[in-house]
């Protein structure tokens, strides 16, 4: 921990100083790799149990016995080629789709069969179906296998408490408003202070703190400005992908990012082409395209993104119209590296022999499967034992190497 | 009822405690060998065996020497009748854990009381459980809670502003300070989380009658508290494991042998055996990861802790209540929300760390564990390190380890043979300032130190929380990671030096303190609050930064609204020191 604390520090100095001279010289030598732009993988917790049936229909089969009142057809949906079709909420996503950036997969989620939001998403966080008690997140394991030197922004969530993804050894930033990250009013006579106290852990945290300080002032988180007339929705995540968007292009040293999407349980009158899903939709979709068009040439490279939530909903609707806790879903995967416009997965059809538990889509592919490959093949994270202690299993090809 | 018998209880502290006035103390702590000033040594004692000095304190304990101080912590036996008439204004602290179900349930529930009571239809339920609603929702939810009230009904959130308004008034003004210490210690040790929403609403009741009563007393009653109560048995599904299809029963069926349970959408769901209690016993509670137990030894606990579950809601409880007497003879327990369903205990015969448990035994499966595991020596030893990482370094040396799990195992399983231990061992006085504040921590102390007093809670737990460790939410039954690298981050620290600030200001609402009325000049107010908020500390290099600032001329009579006095103030809680204990 010491020594690693030490050659971090050595590289994250050098990151404040780029271009400062000498110093930076014989720091910049110390590092593993030259600090600023770095591989960046944003993640997007869809709470409360996201019903990929409504999302991504498959056209084929008895959907519209199982879900009269929420069936939508291929007049409404939108082409996504093949065997299914898209929810039209989720518009602002066709065109990232036809340009094979956008890549969905079916029939995804843990294999345990909780249908408790809390375990669920727990498990999905720890990367450990099944086990309570790991203490780490996944997205803080994912921190740590980088090996690279720390910033105080390697790994941010725009959430107002840490989430149990981050949950770890690595230093993890969580924070709604980058704007609250501002000197305090002393704030010259605490670097001061900071600068000669003997232990180590403030020491160090207050220089990253201060040094962050002037990376990203106030006046420059007020000022930002989305490029390529992208517009974010007035929406908590539509401001979360518009912060993280700036710290891509700050190059501040971002490789993790997290985010979430609220409001996906949707037990009662779910609606079709308008109704509470739709809603939720269309912030997803307008979120994400805004934050893709802002990201612009410049940066997309160097961005992955990804939905996951923590199950699916069940096949038929209820007495309500809405579809209460199943197994299965789908998710989304944004990237110029993505095998764009596929549906990925084996997706198993809906006959009533198919179901889990005689109601549910099943889960054909592990998330694991999928979250290795995007923090293999983007991150370059090799070791897929540590990042999910206890699984084995393959990874889900869905990018290009 | 509670005043009366408090007055008795102080009555009976103080007449207790005056002999020991005359005894000779029976506890040796050396810090006179350690090189410190018995000033510096009160200091370091309040700073880990209590949330801080308050002003004066460091002269007081001096006073009354500090092995009677630790004697008097030990045996929590001061009276405390400030603070109870305080907590009497908390209504949920009174009710038992049965009360505090019926009057703050779930939200869920209280719908189907609403249902029941023909207040809304059917249709309107889950609707009105969703989050964001507008309109005629919004006027109906309106309509929901307004029946609720009068109905007696409290929302959960304002017990769980109970539950976090109790620990902070606690912590900063109870005289048993080292037994709000430890309650602490245990809570996060046996961690259960508000984030949960089944085990939120038995929170208070966990804390209160599973881990503070037991805080200072024997680690196999914690277990056997936390074992049975609602709050873990929800939040680590013991409540829902039962004997796998096939397996003998302590009382073989007449109940349907499998539990079963509502879905959703209306089908029903067997369930089986649930390793997660078991396994975080093993790991978390007692013997540790590296505790030299196997998968097997998981499975088995498990099955030995089958049909320990809780007393059902509604009409099915009053059912279990008629049938208790004869229930009793079949092998089945109650007690409160605690129930132990025979039909649902695996009793084949089982094999835990090598231990035999016979076949055909029911509750007492579970009971053998808890004295197994209470008494093993890889207990001894986690419990033993993470005794020493709170109260001594993040890196404790093995040799400590070693002497506090051999004391541990000497007394039987006892805290506070282990407390005195650490207290009389040369590491403890050789670690001074080596800890890292926790947010509670720092905000408990610096309104100790100040001399204040928490009106109203709100603020100051927002700030707690905003410096990383919102009360009761740590998500994972790991409980908060009690390591300096895990208290400070970038976000943290800023929020750390921010509290500072802005308590001194006055601007964190609710807490009162007087600072201006008491000093006259700048240098003054520098060297009172320094010597005041950090005794016992070397003040010179903080002095020596701090007089330049104070010296400036050019410093303007209010900085962002604070009086220079006041930044004084701030800026010492905010400084590294002051993070430290």
């Amino acid at each position: 921990m010491f020594t690693r604390r030490l050659f971090l520090k050595a590289g994250g100095v050098a990151l404040f100083t780029l271009g400062a001279g000498p110093q930076f010289l014989t720091r910049a030598a110390l590092a593993a790799q030259p600090p600023g732009r770095r591989k960046v993988l944003v993640t997007i917790f869809q709470r409360g149990a996201m019903d990929g049936l409504m999302a991504v229909t498959p056209l084929s089969g008895d959907l519209r016995a199982l879900r009269p009142r929420l069936v939508m057809g291929a007049k409404e949906l939108l082409d996504l080629g093949a065997e299914f079709g898209l929810h039209p909420a989720f518009g602002p996503l066709l065109p990232l789709w036809k340009e094979k950036r956008l890549g969905i997969v079916h029939a995804v989620g843990s294999p345990d069969s909780t249908r408790s939001h809390f375990d669920a998403q727990d498990y999905m966080e720890t990367g450990t179906p099944g086990r309570k008690g790991t203490p780490s997140g996944w997205l803080n394991r994912a921190v740590g296998l980088l090996g690279h030197e720390g910033t105080p922004f390697q790994a941010v969530s725009m959430t107002a408490a840490l989430p149990r993804s981050l949950y770890g050894d690595e230093p993890a930033l969580a924070v709604t408003d980058l704007a609250d990250f501002k000197a305090p009013a002393a704030g010259q006579s605490f670097e001061a202070l900071y600068k000669q106290t003997s232990q180590k852990v403030l020491h160090d945290t207050a220089d990253d703190t201060f040094q962050a300080m002037q990376m990203l002032t106030p006046e420059k988180v007020a000022r930002y400005r989305p490029a390529n007339g992208a517009e974010y929705p007035a929406t908590p995540l539509g401001q979360a992908l518009r912060q993280i968007a700036l710290l891509v292009k700050s190059d501040v040293g971002l490789e993790v990012a997290f985010a979430e999407s609220g409001g996906w349980d949707t037990h009662v009158q779910q609606g079709t082409v308008n109704g509470s899903f739709a809603r939720q939709a269309r912030d997803l979709a307008g979120s994400i395209h805004a934050f893709w068009t802002d990201l612009g040439t410049g940066y997309q490279d160097d961005v992955l993104l990804t939905t996951m939530t923590e199950f699916g909903r069940t096949v038929r609707e209820n007495g309500s119209g809405g579809t209460d806790h199943g197994h299965g879903s789908c998710l989304f995967v944004l990237g110029n590296q993505v095998e764009g416009g596929r549906v990925h997965g084996d997706f198993p059809g809906l006959a009533s022999g198919m179901l889990y538990e005689g109601r549910d889509l099943p889960v054909t592919t592990d998330f694991r499967a999928v979250f290795c490959e995007l923090a293999g093949k983007h991150l370059g994270i090799k070791d897929d034992g540590r990042l999910f202690p206890g699984w084995a299993g393959k990874r889900l090809p869905l990018l290009r190497a | 009822m509670r005043a009366a018998v408090l007055t008795l209880t102080a009555i009976l502290a103080i007449a207790f405690s005056l002999p020991a006035v005359e005894r000779q103390p029976s506890i040796h702590l050396p810090w006179k060998e350690a090189g410190l000033t018995e000033r510096e040594a009160a200091a370091h004692l309040l700073n880990r065996f209590a949330y801080g000095p308050r002003p004066g304190e460091v002269e007081a304990v001096v006073k009354m020497g500090l092995d009677r101080w630790l004697e008097h912590q030990l045996a929590a036996d001061l009276p405390d009748r400030e603070l109870e008439r305080r907590l009497d204004r908390l209504p949920a602290l009174d009710m038992s854990a049965s009360e505090i179900a019926r009057t703050y349930p779930p939200p869920g529930l209280l719908l189907m009381e609403a249902r029941r009571a023909g207040v809304i239809r059917e249709g309107d339920m889950k609707e009105l459980e969703n989050v964001e609603e507008e309109g005629d929702k919004k006027e109906r939810r309106r309509e929901v809670l307004r029946w609720a009230e009068q109905q007696g009904y409290r929302s959960q959130r304002e017990l769980a502003g109970q539950l976090m308004t109790q620990k902070l008034w606690r912590a900063v003004e109870s005289e048993n300070q080292l037994a709000e210490v430890m309650t602490d210690f245990w809570f996060n040790h046996f961690n259960v989380s508000m984030t949960d929403n089944q085990s939120r609403g038995h929170l208070l009741s966990y804390e209160r009658d599973a881990i503070r009563p037991n805080s200072l007393g024997e680690v196999r009653d914690l277990l056997g508290a936390t074992a049975r109560h609602p709050a873990m048995l929800l939040y680590l599904d013991n409540a829902q494991s039962t004997a796998s299809e096939g397996a003998p029963t302590t009382f073989e069926r007449r109940i349907p042998r499998r539990r079963e349970m509502e879905e959703p959408a209306g089908r029903v769901r067997p369930t089986g055996l649930n390793e997660n209690y078991a396994r975080e016993l093993l790991e978390l509670h007692t013997l540790g990861v590296d505790g030299g137990y196997s998968q097997q030894d998981v499975i088995e606990v498990a099955r030995a802790f089958t049909g320990w579950t809780i007393m059902p809601p509604g009409p099915r409880r009053e059912m279990i209540e008629r049938r208790m007497t004869g229930a009793r003879r079949a092998g089945f327990q109650q007690e409160g929300e605690f129930l132990f369903r025979a039909d649902a205990h695996d009793s084949g015969a089982k094999t835990v760390l090598g231990r035999k448990l016979p076949a055909g035994r029911g509750i007492e499966d579970g009971e053998a564990v808890l004295d197994l595991l209470a008494i093993h020596p890889a207990t001894a030893k986690h419990l033993a390190t993470k005794l020493a990482v709170r109260f001594v370094s993040d890196e404790p040396s093995p040799a400590l380890v070693d002497r506090l799990a051999a004391v541990y195992l000497k007394s039987g399983g006892q805290v506070k043979p282990v407390l005195q231990a650490i207290a009389e061992s040369p590491e403890f006085w050789g670690s001074v300032g080596d800890k890292i504040k926790s947010p509670f921590e720092l905000a408990a102390s610096a309104v100790r130190g100040l001399g204040g007093d928490v009106k109203e809670p709100r603020e100051t737990l927002r700030w707690i929380a905003d410096m990383g460790q919102k009360l009761y939410a740590y998500q994972a039954p790991t409980g908060y990671p009690d390591r300096a690298e895990a208290w400070v981050n970038t976000g943290s620290l800023v929020n750390r030096m921010n509290f500072g600030l802005q308590l001194a200001a006055g601007r964190v609402r609710g807490v009162d303190f007087d600072l201006k009325s008491e000093t006259a000049s700048r240098d003054e107010a520098l060297r009172t609050y320094a010597e005041r908020l950090l005794p016992g500390r070397d003040l010179k290099p903080a002095l020596a930064l701090l007089q330049p600032m104070i010296d400036d001329p050019g410093l303007p009579k209010k900085v962002e609204g604070a009086t220079p006095v006041e930044q004084v103030v701030g800026v010492i809680l905010g400084s590294p020191e002051f993070q430290r204990r």
